[in-house]
């Protein structure tokens, strides 16, 4: 665009609105149209007189979560030089107002030239993919593992196949499959009734309105009952070296089987390794594993050991204890191999399954012939888990979801519940 | 433009929003009058919201002052704050309305032997209408608006949300043996949300939202010591400057603003002036509320939190 204008020409609100918008949209903050128009609607309200006035104007305009004000942040710094936080660029000299800012309400000129600017060194999408390409490409490598060979064999070879061994044939296999399930999440009663004719409820309002009917004589009493809803289903996957190619293939298969209409269950997907994030908003709108291949951008410890115990203290503090474990279905896929405290994941464990409805531990390395829970993590996370299984496979997948729904579990799936394994 | 011509806003109020709230600065000083110290991020959200008009949705940590924030906001404008606490299986008779059925049958009956006839219609009247937080917020009468606090939104279930939406575009209900309920006055509404999961992208877009921080340590004193009269000033920055300080250590529930103002309220009850880990030990109970963080606390050391190192 025009370079930065040395005489001032009028301040075009609409266009500044615009080309704003256009950087934070690029930035991954979700702008609309809408929220632009919002944003010159705030500027007729606030002039931007001074950085923060235009900082809290445009961010209250613009961002709609908290995970937007650090790309937003970042966006108005690249922007308008410095975080107009009013915390600390009050009037301090390394925060360069908007040139023509100053004057007021007439002026700012700045966008225009603006936009070419950030998308220079500093540009947040570019810069992130470069030196982790090959971590960020790490999921599709054992795609030479024998694809092709299984690529439309029956579903039954399938079934039996390790996950760590899959490929694009049969993730895509597993894609197919996977549209034909349906999983299922206990019940819970909640306050909200409906009409049930052996409810234990009295519904006042349906009798009286049957009772003018009869003449205002109440003949039968209409009655209501608790409605039933499906817990929450939280799954919190382990995504260190050896679990990774698991972590895949159960990231894809649930995020389709929950985000499928109609299937009514709310699940919250997670993912660690040294730390926590939340794959749930990013699966919204991104397949799979380009959502894993971001995490695995966003953390830079992917693959990296396991600290199983802090993941579990991060994911209970953050989001279990304000209410997303409580009475939830609680599901930790990991091999157990805790790089730090063992005793944390016993302890950590035992919190979040004070939370939760159920807390289903998967390990894929159970099914190993002579396998006994001997990682010193899962030794002391068992005691407090009400299923462990082993979820290797598809067919063992039927296990994790016996163990999901609280169904009578195979003698394979009973948790020792004595901690006869700890060494 | 959904939001800025809401229907039935009245010319009048909108005016007299204006000629109470001018600019950003009057807010501050009112709010600051009635006892809330707002930072200019919060001061700027809760003037758009009176102003554009738009609803605002909060979130921040728990006890940072985001139900505080409504209530202050509807004592700057001298309207009531009329409160929805939302939880699990909330739905619409104990959100909007109800009818109020023991009084209908009462009239009934009364009807009967008095030998009256009564219709239908005579049953739905507004005599008979319990009116629900957000049906009391819609018929406020001004001139200026009530402010609506929808706390803790996502607690509710998502369908309650869809049919608030609703309510918030369109500034009307129906109730079907009333029909359409237009707003005299548009309410302000104020919406909190803690974060447990995420709400409709339909429900975000309508509002403005803002991330209220931990407010810093100077802050924290001088909320702390307008919150609890009489406050000593040395006990009111012993008091921030050691929750900064176990803000800092691992604890399940971090102490907000809310537990800052107990302890300093618990500390003046028992007569201390500056604090020593003998009146830390005794009102720990205040300000941590989990075994664990007790013990993590105690492990710590009590002179450590008090800031005394020597004890």
């Amino acid at each position: 665009m025009a370079a930065p204008p040395a005489g001032l020409p009028p301040f075009d609100r609409p266009a500044f609105a615009a080309r704003f918008g256009a950087a934070l949209h690029r930035a991954g903050v979700p702008v609309t149209p809408e929220r632009s128009a919002r944003f010159l609607d705030v500027l007729h309200l606030l002039p931007p007189v001074d950085p923060p006035t235009l900082y809290w104007a445009a961010r209250l305009a613009f961002v709609t979560a908290r995970e937007q004000i650090e790309p937003f942040d970042r966006v108005f710094a690249a922007l308008f030089g410095g975080r107009a936080d009013p915390a600390d660029s009050r009037g301090a000299p390394g925060n360069p107002p908007l040139p023509g800012l100053e004057p007021g309400p007439g002026a700012p000129p700045a966008a225009a030239p603006a936009p070419p600017r950030r998308s220079g060194p500093r540009s947040p999408l570019p810069h992130g993919p470069l030196h982790r390409d090959t971590v960020g490409e790490a999921p599709g490598r054992p795609a030479r593992t024998g694809a092709e060979r299984l690529v439309g064999s029956a579903a039954e070879a399938l079934a039996q196949q390790d996950f760590g061994t899959f490929g694009p044939g049969e993730l895509a296999e597993l894609d197919r499959l996977s549209a034909d399930l349906a999983i299922s999440v206990p019940l819970r009663r909640t306050r909200r009734r409906e009409a049930d004719p052996r409810g234990r409820h009295i519904d006042l309002r349906r009798s009286l309105r049957r009772s003018l009917r009869t003449g205002g004589e109440t003949v039968r009493l209409a009655r209501s009952h608790g409605r039933l809803r499906r817990r929450p289903l939280v799954l919190l996957c382990d995504v260190s070296g050896s679990m990774e190619p698991y972590t895949r293939v159960y990231v894809r298969f649930f995020s389709r089987l929950c985000a499928r209409a109609g299937s009514g269950v709310a699940a919250e997907i997670f993912v660690f390794a040294t730390r926590l994030t939340r794959l749930t908003p990013v699966l919204r709108h991104t397949s799979p594993d380009a959502a894993l291949r971001r995490a695995s951008r966003a953390a830079p410890d992917w693959s990296g050991g396991t600290l199983i115990g802090r993941a579990l203290a991060e994911f209970t503090d953050r989001f279990g204890r304000r209410g997303m474990a409580r009475g939830a279905v609680v599901v930790i896929f990991s091999d157990g191999w805790e790089g730090e405290d063992p005793s944390a994941v016993g302890r950590e464990t035992a919190r979040l399954s004070r939370l939760a409805h159920r807390v289903v531990w998967v390990n894929p390395r159970k099914a190993a012939p002579g396998y006994a829970p001997l990682a010193a993590g899962i030794a002391a996370a068992l005691p407090h888990c009400d299923a462990f299984v082993s979820g290797h496979s598809l067919a063992a997948m039927a296990d994790v979801f016996d163990a999901i729904a609280g169904r009578g579990p195979s003698a394979a799936a009973r948790p020792a519940r004595t901690p006869r394994a700890r060494p | 433009m959904t939001g800025a011509a809401t229907p039935g806003t009245a010319e009048p109020a909108r005016a007299a929003v204006a000629r109470a709230v001018p600019d950003p600065t009057a807010l501050h000083a009112a709010l600051d009058s009635l006892g809330y110290l707002a930072d200019p991020g919060l001061t700027t959200a809760l003037y758009l919201a009176l102003r554009l008009p738009q609803p605002l949705l909060l979130e921040g940590e728990p006890g940072v002052g985001k139900t505080e924030a409504a209530r202050a906001l509807a004592g700057v404008l001298g309207s009531p704050l009329i409160r929805l606490q939302c939880y699990d299986g909330l739905d619409a008779a104990e959100a909007l309305y109800e009818w109020n059925y023991p009084r209908q049958l009462l009239s009934i009956r009364l009807a009967e032997s008095r030998g009256v006839p009564l219709a239908e219609a005579d049953l739905f009247t507004d005599a008979f209408l319990l009116r629900r937080p957000v049906l009391a917020a819609l018929t406020h009468p001004g001139p200026l608006p009530a402010v609506l606090l929808i706390d803790e939104i996502d607690r509710a279930d998502d369908d309650f949300e869809a049919f608030l939406l609703e309510v918030l575009a369109e500034a009307s209900v129906t109730i079907p043996e009333l029909g359409t309920v237009r707003a005299t006055v548009t309410p302000v509404v104020v919406l909190t949300s803690n974060r447990t999961r995420d709400l409709h992208d339909a429900l975000k877009r309508r509002c403005l939202y803002h991330w209220i921080d931990y407010p810093d340590t100077e802050r924290v004193v001088e909320i702390v010591r307008r919150r609890v009269p009489g406050t000593a000033p040395s006990l009111a920055a012993d008091v921030a400057a050691s929750v900064r300080r176990l803000r800092t250590l691992e604890v399940q529930k971090p102490p907000g603003i809310a537990e800052s103002i107990d302890w300093v309220g618990a500390l003046t009850l028992l007569g201390v002036e500056r604090l020593d880990p003998d009146a830390a030990d005794r009102t720990l109970g205040v300000l941590v509320k989990y075994r664990e963080d007790v013990d993590l606390v105690r492990d710590r050391g009590l002179a450590w939190l008090v800031g005394r190192p020597e004890g």
